[in-house]
């Protein structure tokens, strides 16, 4: 293997990267001007992003923290719960984060030391994908074992998380954010499906 | 895998994240500002890397 990325696998790289800042911290200044900025196609991805863009624009990050607040954080829990454990057995700190730490270790990633939340949060599985697609970790990680990382840890609940996303109560500019995981979930399932060892 | 259920990956990843490129840029952004940055202007508790980090930790 050669440590050349696809320019396709660094698109995904981007968008996991993207997704994993917009739902680490509420964004600020900068990134808000820059979501502002994007410009989608008619492709339903596309106009996902358009929505996004359009937010962007109209939100300050004010409102956007207050909102981030209610979805995450909130007094006494916030509107959702983003780990993986949490939507794939309805507790907190579960088997699917013992599992996911064995991988973790497996795979030579670690939990940063000034950060305290559970690792099977959605945004550092997004970080990770991104970093297993870039090689952040070590070498840029096979297609197989990005496909059973995902298959094991993200494809069973995150399209759920992201439809919750969008329809979730507080949702303004967290909506087409939703709509862009949830959007990106399919596609990743499906360009999955086609790498996989079904019939040749 | 085959070389050819990959190309099919490939081109249909093509055609899907067609509208994504714009957002590498948002992305490296995002990330850099996430480094840097402590927060300057409002009174009140300055957000250094130690108070975030504290805040974190009391999150749960």
């Amino acid at each position: 293997m050669n440590n050349f990325i696809p320019d396709e696998d660094l698109l995904r790289a981007d968008l996991y990267d993207f997704l994993g800042a917009l739902l680490a911290f509420p964004p600020e200044g900068a990134v808000l001007k820059q979501a502002a900025e994007l410009k989608g196609d008619e492709t339903e991805l596309g106009r996902a992003i358009s929505a996004l863009s359009r937010i962007a624009r109209a939100a300050g990050p004010g409102a956007v923290r207050v909102e981030f607040e209610a979805l995450f954080i909130g007094l006494g829990r916030g509107e959702l719960l983003p780990y993986a454990s949490y939507y794939m057995t309805g507790f907190l700190n579960e088997k699917p984060l013992a599992v996911l730490r064995n991988d973790m270790n497996r795979l030579g990633i670690e939990r940063a030391p000034n950060v305290y939340e559970p690792e099977d949060n959605i945004a550092s599985l997004c970080e990770m994908m991104a970093g297993m697609i870039r090689g952040r970790f070590n070498m840029p990680a096979a297609l197989e074992r990005q496909r059973t990382f995902f298959n094991a840890h993200i494809a069973p609940w995150a399209k759920h998380f992201f439809t919750d996303l969008e329809g979730a109560k507080s949702s303004v500019f967290y909506a087409p954010v939703g709509s862009v995981g949830r959007i990106f979930m399919e596609i990743e399932k499906e360009a999955f499906r086609m790498a996989g060892d079904g019939p040749h | 895998m085959t070389e050819k259920t990959d190309e099919g990956r490939r081109s249909f990843l093509k055609l899907a994240t067609v509208a994504a490129p714009a957002v590498a840029a948002a992305a490296v952004v995002t990330t850099d500002e996430a480094e840097a940055a402590p927060e300057t202007q409002g009174e009140g508790l300055r957000k250094t890397a130690h108070v975030k980090a504290y805040l974190d930790s009391a999150r749960f």
